[in-house]
């Protein structure tokens, strides 16, 4: 499958239009990563963050798996985040608690989404999300970094907990690598962000799945981004992940690209992404491609008074695998290399978030969801049929829920070290200007 | 012969072979005439005879045919139960009835022991069983037992019968499922009332795919790590169904080693070769992967020496007609596959060699030496994804993903 050039035209250009011109600020309840750590601070105190996130929602999706409709609710994205530096800036440390895989291990109702052995729906997290120490140097010019554990691997975009929906993006599975064991670098030199990691390719295969030692260093990933100008950054990736859905390493590998083009403003109340993705499946026992996937994604989200609006739209090919008498889920690891065909779903997603509600240090966002999706299988002729399956009708999902905080806002996610361009967080996620500032350093 | 009579005779023979052929009998479907012996041949396209009168709106998996009764499962229903057709293919196929499954959203096989007396059927995944039914009436099976336990609880996703010593086992192909690998567990069927597992082991790297048993020597497709060949009670080297023996192993070339058919020719009395499906990704409308000849006749050290392969389709289950020497391999989106695996196919001239996918070595190409006999379901105007096939009593039935079950003309021997 390939995207339309004149698709990804309109992307990038409704990008552009919505993206702000000027220089970008941190608000004082977010946390911009450790953007203002990038260097050894030679004279400042260590400094940490802690944020902790819930979001009670409640999903209705109609025409979703088999056809049915459904109306769930959950406590999605449950987490725990620190970050900090340690050793008078030489080290930072970054922290996720995940507690997903206590409040919805059945998933979070997503038509279209896919991954780790959940179709329809989000998986749960693993547990342990993130655990990543860098440390962080400079010579001259080059402002560089290390880093080791679990975490994300140096490709894509941000993690879709940090962007403006509740509702996952199709693509998280083409477009970000998360929560694996790894050993990355980076280094940056003016505007200019290159990365490169080593780790375990093989996915989570449950919440409380730790990444598998023998595993480690099967794979690798590359990142280049620039930043011509405050708030605006491209970014391009490569990685060669090895068999992440069979975790004895003798699945299909993946090899995936991905280019994008973000812009903030600099109060955060203006956000645009443009993203393109693609993974392919290899056979490396005929050393040929097996299946390829595409993805097109733009999504743009502005602040008009009190109320955040974001809207999303995308493209994406899932593969279709055998499923479980769940039919939400599909066997892990698989019973063989094959798939039954792809399908191609287009989403159109629009979220509002209402000014928030405090509670002493707690504060909550509420938020309503749409989306409209359509799916139809790449070549008409494959053995899985959406329609079939989803019942004939157009699916869609509406979702309402609060977004419970306590600390500030982690603006970014996905990156380490001198990767971590300073953003403010994106407003319309909910981010206000009087919120306490807890933790604040 | 005086010459005229020859021709004659031809003329004569030619006609009575058209006129078999357009008749709608189980006569052969006769290869094209000129075929001939040193290189490539124009198969013939196979003569529909029938097609179910049934499509189900689930997917069409196995099929198993005994008699003028066929049973098909269906696969990958993401439902509690699943359902199984019963087929009268004495004529075109008609559906007879259904029975449905309980605790199984895939029933990926199915077969009868060897005396027709029972039904054995194949459940996935997360309660994996073998589900037996009785056949004192084929056309109403009844429910005798299931056989589940903690081993089989993955998923059964291959389950073959043979006698051991007179004896019926199931041998049955255990999904992996988590960190837990995939196992083979072989079932004493002595009584299908009450099943009795005499053994299991994990194996396969990452599967053990499908079985083959025949006069006490267990052939396994072991994915990447090959074909083993067990004694358990035939080769004479104290093996048992119990505690098998292994007597020799090979690599296939690029793996992935799906099922296997272990030829005995009743008319050469050749016991030489194997036959391994390689299966390799498959998309739900196009698929790949060879058929590859391996030379058992040293079991301790068998070695590839031929393969057959099909552009842009791959294979999946076989059968073969033994009397005349005929694979028929199911080849997804390719239709069904005849070919002739009579006589020597591990000698052929330098012309007659290919390469195949991701190798560097040579091999006898059976297409090149004139080995592909016939072609089915290729034109009939619509798509196929033939996920089986079986030949039986003078009849070769197929098993379509995106249908239900053809019955067609097998071919005949050049």
């Amino acid at each position: 499958m390939r995207i339309h050039f004149s698709l990804a035209l309109s992307f990038v250009s409704l990008a552009w239009l919505v993206a702000p011109r000027g220089a970008y600020a941190q608000r004082p309840d977010e946390h911009a990563g450790m953007a203002g750590m990038s260097m050894p601070d030679s004279a400042g105190p260590s400094r940490w963050h802690v944020m902790a996130q819930a979001i009670p929602v409640l999903t209705h999706a109609a025409h979703t798996a088999g056809g049915a409709d459904l109306t769930e609710g959950y406590l999605a994205q449950s987490v725990l985040m620190t970050r900090g530096s340690l050793w008078r800036g030489h080290a930072q440390l970054d922290a996720t608690l995940n507690g997903e895989g206590l409040t919805m291990t059945r998933g979070e109702l997503s038509t279209g989404g896919f991954g780790e052995g959940y179709v329809d729906r989000r998986h749960p997290h693993a547990y342990l999300h993130e655990l990543v120490l860098t440390g962080v140097g400079s010579f001259g010019p080059f402002n560089y970094s290390a880093s080791a554990g679990r975490g994300f691997a140096p490709f894509g975009t941000d993690d879709p907990m940090m962007r403006p929906f509740e509702k996952y993006p199709l693509n998280h599975h083409l477009a970000q690598i998360l929560e694996r064991g790894l050993i990355a670098g980076a280094m940056r030199v003016g505007p200019a962000i290159v990365e490169g990691a080593t780790f375990g390719g093989d996915e989570p295969t449950s919440p409380s799945a730790m990444p598998r030692l023998r595993r480690f260093g099967d794979s690798w990933s590359m990142r280049a981004t620039l930043l011509p100008r405050p708030g605006t950054e491209l970014q391009a990736s490569y990685a060669r992940i090895e068999s992440p859905e069979q975790a004895s390493g003798f699945g299909l590998d993946q090899r995936k690209r991905s280019a994008s083009v973000r812009m903030i403003s600099r109060d955060g109340s203006r956000y645009a992404l443009a993203e393109w993705a693609s993974t392919a499946e290899w056979d490396g026992d005929r050393n040929v491609e097996a299946f390829a996937y595409e993805s097109a994604l733009a999504e743009a989200a502005a602040t008009v008074g009190p109320i955040g609006v974001a809207v999303r739209l995308e493209q994406t090919g899932r593969p279709e695998e055998e499923r479980l008498a769940d039919p939400f889920r599909t066997p892990r690891p698989a019973s063989d290399l094959a798939i039954t065909g792809i399908t191609r779903w287009r989403v159109g997603t629009l979220a509002l978030t209402l000014p928030s509600v405090t509670h002493g240090a707690v504060r909550g966002y509420p938020f309503v969801e749409l989306a409209r999706l359509s799916a139809r299988s790449t070549v008409a002729t494959s053995v899985f049929s959406p329609e079939r399956f989803y019942g004939g009708g157009s699916p869609w999902m509406g979702s309402i829920g609060f977004r419970v905080r306590y600390g500030p806002l982690h603006a970014r996610m996905g990156r380490y070290g001198v990767a971590l361009a300073d953003s403010p967080a994106i407003r319309a996620l909910g981010v206000s200007a009087d919120a306490p500032h807890a933790h604040q350093h | 012969m005086h010459p005229s009579r020859q021709l004659a005779l031809l003329a004569a023979l030619s006609a009575s072979l058209a006129i078999a052929a357009c008749s709608g009998s189980d006569t052969p479907t006769v290869p094209d005439p000129n075929l001939g012996t040193g290189g490539p041949r124009t198969p013939v396209t196979m003569s529909v005879l029938g097609v179910g009168d049934f499509v189900p709106r689930r997917t069409t998996g196995e099929l198993f045919v005994r008699g003028n009764i066929a049973y098909t499962t269906t696969w990958n229903n993401g439902t509690a139960s699943s359902p199984f057709y019963i087929w009268d293919v004495s004529g075109d196929p008609t559906l007879i009835d259904s029975v449905r499954v309980a605790n199984a959203s895939t029933l990926g096989d199915i077969v009868t022991t060897p005396d027709g007396a029972y039904l054995v059927v194949a459940t996935e995944y997360s309660q994996g069983s073998i589900v037996i039914y009785s056949l004192a009436d084929p056309r109403k099976p009844q429910l005798v037992s299931r056989f589940s336990n903690a081993e089989t609880f993955a998923g059964v996703h291959t389950a073959e019968v043979g006698l051991v010593n007179g004896k019926p086992y199931a041998f049955l192909s255990v999904d992996p499922a988590g960190t837990l690998a995939a196992k083979l567990v072989i079932v004493d069927l002595s009584n299908p009332a009450a099943p009795q597992q005499v053994f299991s082991k994990f194996i396969g790297r990452p599967y053990v795919h499908d079985t083959f048993v025949r006069d006490g020597l267990l052939f396994l497709g072991l994915w990447n790590d090959g074909v083993a060949i067990w004694d358990i009670g035939g080769g004479g080297k104290g093996g048992t169904p119990s505690s098998p023996v292994e007597l020799g192993r090979v690599q296939t070339v690029n793996g992935h080693v799906h099922n296997i058919w272990w030829l005995k020719d009743p008319v050469t009395g050749s016991n030489r070769y194997a036959f391994i499906g390689e299966e390799s990704p498959a998309t739900g409308s196009s698929s790949a992967g060879d058929i590859h000849v391996v030379d058992v006749s040293n079991m301790s050290a068998p070695r590839e020496v031929a393969f057959y392969t099909v552009p842009g389709a791959g294979t999946h289950n076989f059968s073969v007609d033994e009397p005349n020497g005929i694979l028929y391999a199911a080849y997804y989106n390719g239709g069904v596959r005849a070919l002739d695996v009579r006589g020597d196919l591990g000698t052929c001239t330098d012309a007659q060699k290919s390469t195949p996918t991701n190798s560097t070595t040579p091999l006898c190409d059976l297409t090149k030496m004139g080995r592909e006999l016939g072609i089915g379901l290729l034109d009939r105007g619509n798509p196929v994804y033939i996920w089986g096939v079986q030949y039986v009593n003078g009849s070769v039935f197929a098993s379509d993903m995106l249908g239900s079950i053809w019955k067609m003309r097998p071919v005949s021997r050049p």
